[in-house]
């Protein structure tokens, strides 16, 4: 599904992203972790086709993002850190538009439109402008935006920042649909609880580099994925 | 700490003169004094060689005359009027909406702080807006009478106070915005509607001045004494660039007095205000099946919305979709009178007059240009236009669509209005209409330039793209140097090849300007884009 392959980028002298490699696959729900400044952003907005990279390549169903940036991105959506939405629209007019852009048919999105609003709790505030939101509002939002045309590939940057306790359950349920149909989700967390109940892989970068990846298993072994990050932060500080 | 929030303000304002966006890094010492000096030419030597030389006509006869109080009430009132023209309309959202209201208010930061840094905001673009009138009326007046300690007082006090009181005045009617806005609900549409009556009004009084202005250097010693004895107000004020000390006194208590209102409204006022969320009643969500849109129309949809939800963005952007219809209803009406009236002042060339129309709606055209601060208003929303499945060139395109849709349908009507009353044959008529249509894409293309050249997607409040980036700046002067261009160079030698030669020139030369612009923006424009 997404294979990044040897993702390098640099901001002036610093390398944000360093050598970096992974692969996932269909149906793989995928952790990105990693202390603040590490490369996840600057990663997940590569990938997204947002930040232009300096080497490497990376390739969403064997397409390239840098040749081929409209096909990859009709394939995926992308949820930033912060849901920096279009303020001067309504919550339905936005989620229009992103349904006019992917091309999504009148009924299909108005079921879904329906669903999910339902789900989240949001359908009595739809027609509010997004300028009135709440940060949990705008998040809920941007969650239903990026699952309305069906996406493959997911990807999600601290996607449970400023969501209540039921919407975060919710949007774990939706992300373990979205993997049960073949899709798959790349997402970066600090909660460390929720990648380790949640994830069937994880990989933790450091300063741009990738220290450590694979199933959670084998990441974590024995211990928690708590334990296990803070010795590897440990470890390669010393080296 | 308020030096350091002025700091912040004023880093927001000139940000492009320091920052360049294009490499990511600060400019170097030699790059900021060309940016600097870029503005301080067209401030000073444009709009301020504008006011100077109607200094220099108005000063000396009403000097002769004995009634010098009246060239500085006149000179004053006109700074006053450009500086609260210039400032009212930001005041609102530079003390009130800063998106960086809520932050500043979160941390051990007085309110007081908060509110000083924003007025001398506030303050400095009054002073930048009535200096350009103020300064050139003072020293012309220093040079025609000799020069006093009083009359050097006089003069410094207009040009610290007159700012000052532009200041007030905005930020009183910035107070009576925000206390309405907080109760309508289409705020948008009323806040667009009164400014216009605003400007109407300012409208009105401008060209009234014009002719007022003639009959009273004609007149000087009647209006003089009719002044001074129904409006005294105004003669103590005109006295203080003579250097009366009672009136330099009066005028400085006044305005002090007036700053202690003000401010003491202000300060029990902002925080109630700015953080105000309003009590306007929830809109309901009634569910329906939308109609599809292509990516095309749904961008161009998104970009119209954008300017319409947005009085300020309506306001300094778009006053050409009114002004094009009232041109060409005003040509309905007075046209006969007025090309007629042109047809006989430049009788020594054919085709003036026709190229005069052709420059005046140019210039009003001139007044839209919502495609500059269009790439800089994506703001930090800027991640969704890059990574949706839609090329850069379509968000682009998008821009440029609004620009020549929200002005080509006014100025069509205006042309069909102005169009028999061009004293040419069909011929040229026909060339006169392609080429306003040819400058309006060639305005537009060069406004999408611009918004590109100097993007600034990382602004705190919508009123920097808007208004105060360099991009609009050259615009604005930029179309006006253009149009006078046109006009100049056609009285000085082109009606000697005659209205359908110079036009199909011109046609030729935008033309060829609007293919360069094309290009560069299908190619580098497009990498700026997806690089912001």
């Amino acid at each position: 599904m997404l294979k990044i392959e040897h993702l390098t980028k640099s901001f002036g002298a610093k390398k944000a992203v360093d050598d970096l490699t992974l692969h996932i696959a269909p149906g793989e729900i995928y952790g990105f972790i990693g202390h603040n400044g590490a490369g996840k952003t600057t990663t997940l907005r590569s990938v997204a086709g947002i930040q232009q990279f300096d080497e490497g390549e990376i390739r969403i169903n064997g397409r390239s993002i840098r040749t081929e940036p409209l096909e990859c991105k009709r394939e995926m959506a992308y949820i930033p850190d912060n849901p920096d939405l279009y303020e001067y629209m309504s919550g339905i007019k936005f989620l229009n538009f992103i349904a006019d852009i992917f091309g999504v048919s009148p009924q299909e999105r108005k079921d879904r439109i329906h669903d999910y609003a339902e789900r989240f709790e949001l359908t009595a505030d739809l027609a509010q402008p997004i300028a009135a939101y709440s940060h949990g509002m705008k998040q809920k939002l941007a969650i239903i935006s990026a699952w309305i045309h069906r996406p493959k590939l997911i990807l999600m940057d601290e996607p449970f920042v400023g969501l209540d306790p039921k919407a975060a359950h919710l949007l774990k349920e939706m992300m373990r649909e979205v993997c049960d149909q073949g899709g798959a989700i790349f997402f970066s967390t600090h909660v460390l609880e929720v990648a380790e109940k949640l994830c069937d892989k994880v990989a933790i970068i450091k300063q741009g580099q990738l220290i450590r990846s694979g199933t959670m298993e084998e990441v974590k072994g024995d211990d928690s994925l708590e334990e296990v990050f803070l010795e590897l932060e440990e470890d390669s500080s010393e080296e | 700490m308020l030096k350091l929030l002025v700091k912040k303000q004023l880093m927001e304002v000139f940000r492009a003169y320091f920052y360049n966006s294009k490499k990511n890094t600060s400019r170097s010492k030699a790059g900021i004094i060309v940016m600097f000096g870029g503005f301080i030419i067209i401030m000073a030597g444009v709009l301020g060689g504008t006011f100077a030389f109607l200094a220099f006509n108005l000063c000396a006869p009403l000097v002769e005359a004995g009634i010098d109080w009246l060239y500085f009430a006149v000179m004053g009132l006109l700074g006053i009027f450009l500086g609260v023209f210039g400032s009212v309309f930001n005041t609102f959202s530079t003390l009130y909406l800063a998106k960086d209201n809520d932050f500043l208010l979160s941390m051990p930061i007085p309110v007081k702080d908060i509110m000083v840094s924003r007025l001398i905001n506030v303050y400095l673009l009054s002073l930048m807006y009535s200096i350009v009138v103020l300064l050139p009326s003072v020293i012309v007046y220093w040079i025609t009478v000799p020069v006093t300690p009083t009359v050097i007082l006089g003069g410094i006090v207009l040009l610290i106070l007159i700012p000052l009181f532009v200041t007030l005045l905005s930020c009183l009617l910035g107070w009576c915005v925000a206390k309405v806005s907080l109760r309508l609900k289409n705020k948008s549409l009323i806040t667009v509607l009164l400014s216009l009556a605003f400007f109407a009004a300012y409208y009105f009084l401008y060209f009234k001045a014009q002719g007022l202005l003639s009959d009273v250097i004609a007149n000087a010693a009647v209006y003089g004494e009719n002044i001074k004895g129904a409006a005294y107000g105004i003669y103590l004020f005109g006295r203080i660039g003579t250097g009366d000390l009672v009136a330099i006194l009066l005028f400085t208590v006044v305005i002090l007095a007036l700053t202690a209102a003000v401010w003491m409204l202000l300060q029990k006022t902002f925080l109630s205000i700015s953080t105000a969320t309003g009590a306007v009643k929830k809109t309901v969500y009634h569910e329906k099946t939308a109609q599809q849109k292509t990516p095309g129309r749904a961008l161009l949809g998104r970009e119209i919305t954008h300017f319409l939800s947005n009085p300020n963005y309506m306001l300094n952007c778009g006053l050409g979709i009114i002004l094009l219809p009232a041109l060409g209803i005003f040509m309905l009406i007075k046209g006969r009178e007025l090309v007629e009236a042109l047809e006989s002042v430049f009788s020594f060339g054919a085709g003036v007059t026709t190229i005069l129309i052709c420059v005046a709606l140019c210039m009003v055209v001139s007044m839209n240009d919502m495609v500059v601060p269009s790439v800089s208003l994506e703001g930090k929303s800027i991640w969704l236009a890059q990574s949706l499945p839609v090329r850069p060139w379509q968000v682009l395109k998008s821009k440029l669509m609004m620009q020549l849709l929200l002005t080509g349908i006014p100025l069509l009507f205006a042309l069909v209005c102005v169009f028999g009353m061009i004293p040419d044959g069909v011929p040229v008529r026909i060339l006169a209409v392609v080429f306003c249509l040819v400058n309006l894409l060639l305005l537009s293309l060069f406004g999408l330039f611009l918004g590109l050249k100097f993007a600034n997607v990382k602004w705190t409040n919508e009123i920097t793209p808007i208004k105060q980036g360099m991009a609009v700046l050259i615009i604005i002067f930029g179309s006006w140097i253009y149009c006078a261009a046109i006009a100049g160079l056609y009285l000085w030698q082109g009606y000697k090849i005659g209205p359908a030669a110079y036009l199909g020139i011109l046609i030729a030369l935008d033309g060829l300007f609007c293919v360069g612009l094309y290009l560069w923006l299908r190619r580098q424009g497009c990498r700026k884009f997806a690089e912001l």
